[in-house]
């Protein structure tokens, strides 16, 4: 039986159950969360880490869309509360943008500031930032979100050798990752580079839930497919 | 629930009411208005700034299509008088063509002027900008019409991260920000980076009015009229 | 000859960098490297003469807020002028530039540092990142630039410090990079899953032949980087010989004013011992294998990057404790080697036998051992060595 953990999202477990595994994302694996822009792909994430936090798994949150206040917001109008896991520490963040709009963060323990534009600086935060976690429990959850204002701001194949390391750094870990990416805004080259780096790929296009799981010791790629809808819930994947 | 601010177009306020009860644009949040050229996206821009206006919120206007001049002229022309503002000093107007047509007349601290192709010293000015406005009012309103002139005249990687900067300066400081962009004016990578950057989509194509995409709200459209009131849908 | 400021490194490269030479830290992804050339860069403007800051990384005024986090003030230097900044990212990103030059476009960056080399004469000239540059600039014309630099330091007495995060690049591409500067300092990582601790090292000095030791470190703010002397553990049950195995790495006794020591009470029995075995420089603690002392274990454990975790190999019954005690010394998640001690004695168990017995991964080297006759001691210590710092001979 391939383990998994909780994606959060109504409907997914379910449509992801079979034979080899329980549903959910697979653990301690990679995926990649994609699809046109404003589809859900924040929401997925956001969903995501919640429901680890929930879990009391603890998880690296890095966010280079939004700052922390604004992702603080954006989950708020889910109701999911983040403010006591910030507290107690199980959820730690290193904030990339925040610098862009020139407010300075105040580093803590758990909120780090870097900036998407120093990729060195921010690999150096993902480092501590993985072990903090990994301290806690080696069943953590790592999000990234998203590789879009990377790719604005640095050059392409710095930004997969950027995603390489990260990727290496939370797998070595035993951690579960998944990053979001707003399809087509790099050339479809990279854009097919990109997706091999990720053992996993989850397709959103407004309407379509398209899911490929690459297990370790599957030669096959399993594949799910579903509809899903963005309720105030969050995202909820329709039961086949 | 999230928290909405008049858009100054009632029907495309009702027309994004959620469940629970609010319409119009999503307050703080960041919105693109996109479609071909000549389908009313400026007028959008006009009617919800003047709204702002009307109701005690202040405007930081940056634009890049047309001066000063020409902008308070087509204003007027959908019975819009921004003049009050302009002298209250309420409406604050980053104006980069001017320069250029005509030599800028009144200068003064709310009406600055920059260039098209020094997007740097633009975001001087929306710095300078922001910081004025929200002194008085942290609920603001912030326009830029349009990015389609920025991307013409520089390179398309710095806008992007220029307009990135420019959003996230106007949203920390509590403002809402508009951004307007003409359809098929820049290759497809640029199109999705800049779909991708905002909160908001909102199409027009001279018929029909799409939101694509707005917080809270799944897809909705409507038609719409332009005519000498503004939009009507 | 300049001092680097960085503790240990002067010793190692003869006392500092000479004049005009220019020297490559050479960092792991995740390892800080921004803190050296920023050290150096301090250091010298104390010392009296001028520097300046090529970044096209972070905008100016964030390095200097970075400065005033180590507690050293840059903004002072550049109002004397002792100091200033090449400016290579405000304008990437639509912020006004600031400093005595700026770049607005790429191929303006090898002249204006050019001129940048010339202005700081007998001084320092810190570039911040050189990764960045390469991944905008053609490999070919990026090892043509550093060459000039290179050049023009020379012909000025002009240190230069490039800093270098090694992403993913080709071997080549590294190698080339590493031969055309002075010198060059790796800076690598210690990791079991994670990263806990970071190191230095000499790789070469055209002034020199450096000593190639691994030196520990962190990066504190305030205060920069600061060297420290790792922590070992020596773990395992009652009697499997933990004491006579700190003993016999030990080549003397450590003192106590040790910083490492002061978080210790010294009335409790334990040993305490320092090794130094080919350059490399360690403190070393014997836990007490007594379960009434278990509590203990947690705050021994602490911050140590390595474990001995000593077996009596002809005593299966206490492989469940020593398991316990992996757990309790939270040395699962540290490199740990298995000491498999009393070898000589009738009834002892083969390494395999003990792997089967204790259900260790095959990654956790077993080195069998006989510490009252002092064998397999030196094998054990070059087995955690390498596990901690790669094959560094």
């Amino acid at each position: 039986m391939i383990k998994t953990i909780e994606s959060g999202i109504p409907g997914f477990d379910e449509l992801t159950l079979s034979e080899i595994t329980e549903g959910g994302i697979p653990g301690k694996s990679s995926t990649l969360i994609y699809g046109p822009p404003k589809t859900g792909k924040s929401i997925f994430c956001n969903q995501f880490t919640y429901q680890g936090l929930l879990n009391l798994e603890p998880c690296l949150y890095v966010t280079t869309d939004h700052g922390l206040k604004q992702v603080q917001n954006n989950m708020m109008e889910f109701q999911w509360f983040i403010q006591n896991y910030i507290q107690n520490q199980s959820l730690y963040i290193i904030d990339g943008i925040s610098q862009l709009s020139g407010k300075k963060i105040e580093n803590t323990n758990n909120i780090k500031s870097s900036f998407v534009r120093n990729p060195s600086d921010m690999m150096v935060k993902i480092g501590i930032g993985t072990r903090f976690v990994y301290k806690k429990s080696n069943h953590f959850r790592s999000t990234l979100d998203s590789l879009n204002t990377l790719f604005a701001f640095n050059p392409q194949q710095m930004v997969i050798r950027v995603l390489n390391a990260y990727l290496r750094r939370i797998t070595e870990a035993g951690g579960t990752c998944i990053i979001a990416y707003t399809e087509g805004i790099i050339d479809p080259n990279t854009e097919n580079m990109l997706k091999s780096l990720f053992d996993n790929t989850i397709k959103l296009d407004g309407q379509n839930i398209q899911i490929k799981y690459h297990f370790e010791e599957e030669e096959e790629v399993t594949n799910y497919r579903s509809t899903y809808k963005i309720t105030d819930k969050g995202i909820v994947v329709k039961k086949v | 629930m999230i928290p909405c601010i008049e858009s100054g177009i009632p029907e495309f306020d009702e027309l994004t009411r959620s469940n629970s009860g609010t319409g119009g644009i999503p307050e703080n949040s960041s919105t693109l208005i996109y479609g071909p050229s000549k389908t009313g996206k400026s007028i959008f821009n006009y009617q919800f700034t003047y709204h702002g206006l009307s109701h005690d919120e202040p405007c930081l206007y940056i634009t890049t299509d047309q001066g000063l001049k020409q902008l308070e002229g087509n204003m007027f022309d959908f019975q819009i008088p921004i003049e009050k503002y302009i002298a209250e000093k309420t409406l604050y107007v980053i104006d980069t063509t001017s320069n250029i047509s005509e030599g800028m007349k009144t200068k003064t601290e709310t009406i600055v002027s920059s260039h098209i192709n020094n997007p740097t010293d633009i975001m001087v000015k929306v710095g300078s900008g922001v910081k004025y406005i929200c002194k008085n009012n942290p609920r603001f309103r912030s326009v830029l019409d349009s990015t389609t002139t920025l991307l013409a005249y520089n390179d398309n990687m710095l806008i992007l991260r220029v307009l990135k900067a420019y959003l996230m300066r106007v949203n920390e400081a509590g403002g809402t920000p508009i951004i307007t962009y003409t359809e098929n004016t820049a290759d497809t990578m640029v199109e999705t980076m800049l779909k991708s950057m905002v909160d908001n989509i909102i199409k027009l194509d001279g018929k029909t009015l799409t939101v694509e995409a707005m917080k809270g709200i799944g897809k909705r459209s409507s038609q719409y009229q332009i005519t000498t009131h503004g939009i009507i849908f | 000859m300049k001092k680097t400021h960085i503790p240990k490194l002067d010793d190692f490269i003869g006392g500092g960098i000479p004049e005009g030479s220019s020297i490559l830290f050479c960092a792991v992804p995740g390892v800080e490297c921004e803190a050296f050339g920023y050290q150096i860069l301090n250091g010298i403007i104390e010392d009296g003469h001028k520097g300046f800051i090529f970044t096209n990384v972070s905008e100016p005024n964030d390095i200097i807020y970075e400065f005033s986090q180590y507690g050293w003030n840059l903004e002072k230097y550049l109002e004397e002028e002792k100091a200033f900044f090449v400016d290579g990212s405000s304008n990437f990103i639509g912020v006004p530039p600031m400093g005595k030059y700026s770049i607005n476009e790429l191929s303006q960056i090898e002249g204006i540092v050019l001129n940048a080399i010339d202005d700081v004469s007998n001084g320092v000239g810190v570039i911040n990142n050189l990764s960045t540059l390469i991944d905008y600039l053609e490999e070919d014309k990026i090892i043509e630039i550093l060459d000039k630099w290179n050049k023009r330091a020379k012909a000025n007495n002009t240190i230069l410090v490039y800093i270098f995060t090694k992403w993913g690049y080709e071997q080549k591409l590294i190698d080339t990079i590493k031969n055309s500067v002075d010198s060059v300092v790796s800076l690598t990582s210690i990791e079991e899953r994670v990263i806990i601790g970071q190191g230095f090292m000499v790789t070469s000095a055209s002034w020199t032949r450096p000593q190639n030791n691994m030196v520990l470190f962190f990066v504190l703010q305030p205060g920069g980087v600061k060297i420290y002397i790792p922590k070992i553990l020596v773990t395992g049950p009652y009697n499997a010989g933990k004491s006579s195995f700190v003993k016999s790495i030990s080549k003397k006794s450590v003192s106590v004013e040790r910083m490492a020591l002061e978080k210790f009470p010294t009335t409790i029995a334990m040993d305490i011992g320092h090794v130094d075995h080919t350059g490399f420089v360690a403190d070393i603690f014997g836990t007490p294998g007594q379960e009434r002392f278990d509590l203990m274990l947690d705050v021994l454990s602490k911050e140590a990057v390595g474990a001995f975790i000593i077996v009596d190999s002809s005593a299966p019954q206490t492989f469940a404790r020593a398991k316990e005690m992996i757990n309790k010394t939270h040395a699962k998640a540290i490199p740990k080697i298995i000491v498999a001690n009393k070898q000589d004695m009738p009834g002892a168990l083969s390494t395999e036998q003990i792997r089967e017995a204790m259900k260790l991964d095959k990654n956790i080297p077993i080195i069998p051992t006989t510490i009252t006759e002092n064998t397999g001691v030196e094998e054990a210590l070059d087995a955690l060595l390498t596990l901690l710092y790669g094959d560094t001979k």
